[in-house]
C-alpha cells in the first residue's frame, strides 16, 4: 500500500511540476511564435505584391486571400494562398494577382516536400520569375523543352516536369476559384 | 479520393521507414526473419491505428479546446505507453495464440518513434478523424511492407559473402539505402 | 566499480569508445533524418545534448525518490518536459531551423540514447558523473551528426555550413541529400569504422604475438646457449 501511495505521489508531483513549468515557458513563447508566423505571412504577402503597403484578410471568401493596398488605400490586387498535390506531397504557395485577376505579380512557394535538388527548383528564382507579369487568361500553359512564346506560358524545369506541372495546376485552380468569388461579389 | 491519396502517400510514397526514417531501431533489430518481421509489422500497425484514434480524440477534444497544445509531447508519449500496456493486457485475455505471436514485440513498440511520429503528424497536418484512421492504417502497412522486404533481403544476405567489418548494421543500412532509392520510383503516384 | 573510473574517462568514453552512433548504433531516426546539411546536424545535436544533460542531472538528483516500478514513466515525463521546452524555444527564437527540423525535435523524446543513458547511468550515479557522462554522449552524438551532415552537404550540395567549398564544375550528387543517401553514407561510415577498429585490434594482436615470439625465442636461445655451455 505504501509503495502504491508513493508511486502515485511521485508521478503526480512530477506531472504537476512539469505542467507548471511548461505553461510558464509557453506563456513566454506563444506570443513570440505567433509573431514569427505573422511576420512570415506578411513577408510573403509583400513579396508577391511588391508595390503594396497594407493588406487585409478577406473573410467571406472561404479561402485564404488577402486584399492589398498601395498608398492612400488604392487597391492593388490580391495575395492568394492555395495548395495542392505535388510530386511527393502537398505544395502550398502564395500568388499575387492584379485586381482584375488577369495578371500575376509574383509567386512564392510557402511549403513543399519535393525531391531535393530537382523538384525543389520550383522554389528557385529562375522558375518563379517566369510568373512575373504572366497573363492568366484563359489559363496558364506549361511548355516543355521550348522557350515560352505566348504571354501565358511557363517553361517546365528539366527533370522536374511533374513538380512544375503541379505548381501551374495549383495556380490555375486558385485563379479559377478567385474568378468564381469575383463573380459572386465576395472579394 | 483524398483518403486513397493519404493511404498511398503514407504506405508507399512517403514510407515511414524509408523516407521519414521513423522506426529504424526495430527495422534494424527485428528484420532478420520474415516471419517475425510480419508479426512485428502487424503489432505495430495495430498500435498505430489505435494511437491514431486516441491521439486524434485527445488532441482535438482536450488539448485544443483548453489551449493546452504545448502539452502534446508529454501527453502523447504517456498515452502511447499506457496504450501499449493496455493492448498487451487485452490481447493476453482475449486470445492466447495472438498474444504468443505478438507478445514479445509489444513492449518494443513504446520506444518506436514511428508511433509518436504518427501522432505528431496527425496533429501537425490537421487531419480529420477518418483521415487519421486511414493515415494510421497506411503508415502501418508501409512499415510492415518495408520490414518484410528488408527481412527477405537479409535472409538471402546470410548466404552471401559480406566483408567482415560490414556485417550487421552497416550492410543493413546500405541495403536500406538501395531500397529507399527503389521506393523513390513511386513518387509520381500522387 | 563505476566509482573508480577517472572523471575524464566518464566524459571521453562517449566521444569514441562508446560513441552512441558509431559504436552503440542508437538514436538512428534523427541521425538519418536531419543530416541533410551540417547546420541541421549541429542544431539537432545541441538540442539533444541539452535534453540529455538536463534530464541526466535531474534524474540523478531525484533518483532515490522515484519508486522503481514507475521509473520509466517518470523518466519519460521528465524527458518530454525538457523536449517541449526546447521545441518552444526553437519555435520562438529560431523559426527557420525549427521548420527545417520539423517533427524531429519532438521526436527527441523517443531517442533511445536519452532514455538509455538514464536507465544505464544517471539512475545509478552521482550528479557530477551523470552530467559528465551526458556531456560526453552528447558530444559523441554531435561529432557523428556533424560528420554525417558535413559529408552529405559537401557532396550533395557543394557547400559546407552554406559556404561553397567545391567548384561549380563538380556536379552535386543529388542522392546524398535524398533519404537513400543518408542510409548509404551512414552504412559505409559504420563499415569503414569497423574496418579501422578491426585492423587496429589485429595489429595489437600481432604485436602481442610478436612480443611473445621474441620472448620465447630469446628464452630458448638462452637455454640452447646454456646447454652448449655445458
Amino acid at each position: 500500500m505504501n509503495t502504491v501511495v508513493k508511486m502515485i505521489l511521485t508521478l503526480s508531483s512530477i506531472g504537476v511540476i512539469s505542467g507548471g513549468l511548461l505553461s510558464r515557458v509557453n506563456n513566454w513563447a506563444s506570443p513570440l511564435i505567433a509573431a514569427n508566423l505573422k511576420a512570415q505571412t506578411e513577408e510573403a504577402i509583400f513579396n508577391v505584391q511588391p508595390a503594396a503597403k497594407t493588406y487585409e484578410l478577406v473573410k467571406a471568401s472561404g479561402v485564404e486571400v488577402y486584399k492589398v493596398f498601395g498608398d492612400d488605400k488604392i487597391p492593388l490586387g490580391y495575395s492568394l494562398v492555395y495548395s495542392g498535390n505535388g510530386f511527393q506531397g502537398k505544395i502550398r504557395l502564395m500568388v499575387g494577382l492584379s485586381p482584375d485577376l488577369e495578371k500575376i505579380t509574383a509567386l512564392e512557394i510557402l511549403e513543399q516536400i519535393e525531391t531535393p535538388g530537382l523538384g525543389t527548383k520550383v522554389t528557385e528564382d529562375h522558375f518563379r520569375n517566369q510568373f512575373k507579369k504572366l497573363e492568366t487568361s484563359p489559363m496558364i500553359i506549361l511548355v516543355k523543352g521550348v522557350e515560352p512564346s505566348k504571354p501565358n506560358e511557363i517553361q517546365a524545369i528539366t527533370g522536374a516536369t511533374i513538380s512544375s506541372k503541379s505548381v501551374v495546376a495549383i495556380v490555375d485552380d486558385g485563379i479559377s476559384i478567385m474568378r468564381e468569388l469575383k463573380k459572386e461579389g465576395k472579394i | 479520393m483524398e483518403l486513397f491519396i493519404i493511404f498511398i502517400s503514407a504506405a508507399i510514397v512517403n514510407n515511414f521507414v524509408l523516407a521519414y526514417f521513423l522506426g529504424i531501431c526495430p527495422f534494424i533489430g527485428v528484420s532478420n526473419k520474415t516471419s517475425s518481421a510480419v508479426s512485428m509489422g502487424m503489432a505495430t500497425t495495430f498500435v498505430m491505428v489505435i494511437t491514431a484514434i486516441v491521439s486524434w480524440l485527445l488532441y482535438n477534444l482536450l488539448l485544443v479546446p483548453y489551449k493546452l497544445e504545448f502539452l502534446q509531447i508529454p501527453s502523447f508519449i504517456l498515452v502511447i505507453a499506457s496504450l501499449v500496456q493496455f493492448v498487451e493486457m487485452v490481447i493476453k485475455k482475449v486470445s492466447q495464440p495472438l498474444y504468443r505471436a505478438l507478445g514479445i514485440f509489444l513492449p518494443l513498440i513504446t520506444t518506436n518513434c514511428a508511433i509518436l511520429g504518427l501522432a505528431l503528424f496527425i496533429s501537425m497536418r490537421e487531419y480529420t478523424f477518418i483521415q487519421s484512421i486511414v493515415f494510421g492504417v497506411g503508415a502501418g502497412a508501409g512499415f510492415t511492407l518495408a520490414l518484410t522486404i528488408m527481412a527477405g533481403i537479409r535472409e538471402e544476405l546470410e548466404l552471401s559473402d559480406v566483408p567482415v567489418s560490414f556485417r550487421g548494421a552497416p550492410i543493413t543500412l546500405i541495403v536500406a539505402g538501395i531500397l529507399a532509392l527503389a521506393f523513390m520510383g513511386f513518387a509520381g503516384m500522387i | 566499480m563505476a566509482k573508480h573510473t577517472p572523471l575524464s574517462k566518464e566524459f571521453l568514453k562517449g566521444l569514441w569508445e562508446q560513441n552512441p552512433i558509431f559504436k552503440q548504433v542508437l538514436g538512428m531516426c534523427p541521425t538519418l533524418a536531419v543530416t541533410v546539411s551540417a547546420i541541421n546536424g549541429i542544431a539537432m545535436a545541441l538540442a539533444t545534448t541539452f535534453v540529455l544533460v538536463m534530464a541526466s542531472m535531474l534524474i540523478s538528483i531525484i533518483r532515490k525518490l522515484i519508486p522503481n516500478q514507475v521509473r520509466i514513466a517518470a523518466y519519460i515525463v521528465i524527458i518530454a518536459t525538457f523536449v517541449t521546452i526546447v521545441d518552444l524555444v526553437m519555435k520562438a527564437r529560431f523559426p527557420v531551423l525549427s521548420k527545417a527540423l520539423g517533427p524531429f525535435i519532438p521526436l527527441i523524446v523517443v531517442n533511445c540514447i536519452i532514455l538509455g543513458r538514464q536507465e544505464a547511468f544517471a539512475s545509478k550515479n552521482t550528479v557530477f558523473r551523470s552530467i559528465l557522462d551526458a556531456l560526453g554522449m552528447g558530444s559523441g552524438f554531435f561529432i557523428a551528426l556533424i560528420t554525417l551532415g558535413g559529408i552529405r552537404e559537401i557532396i550533395g550540395s557543394r557547400t559546407f555550413l552554406s559556404y561553397q567549398v567545391l567548384p561549380n564544375a563538380f556536379e552535386p550528387w543529388l542522392i546524398m541529400i535524398l533519404p537513400a543517401g543518408a542510409f548509404l553514407t551512414l552504412g559505409l561510415m559504420l563499415g569503414f569504422i569497423n574496418m579501422y577498429t578491426d585492423r587496429k585490434k589485429n595489429l595489437e594482436k600481432e604485436s602481442l604475438i610478436d612480443q611473445y615470439r621474441n620472448k620465447t625465442k630469446s628464452e630458448s636461445a638462452g637455454t640452447v646457449a646454456a646447454q652448449e655451455g655445458i
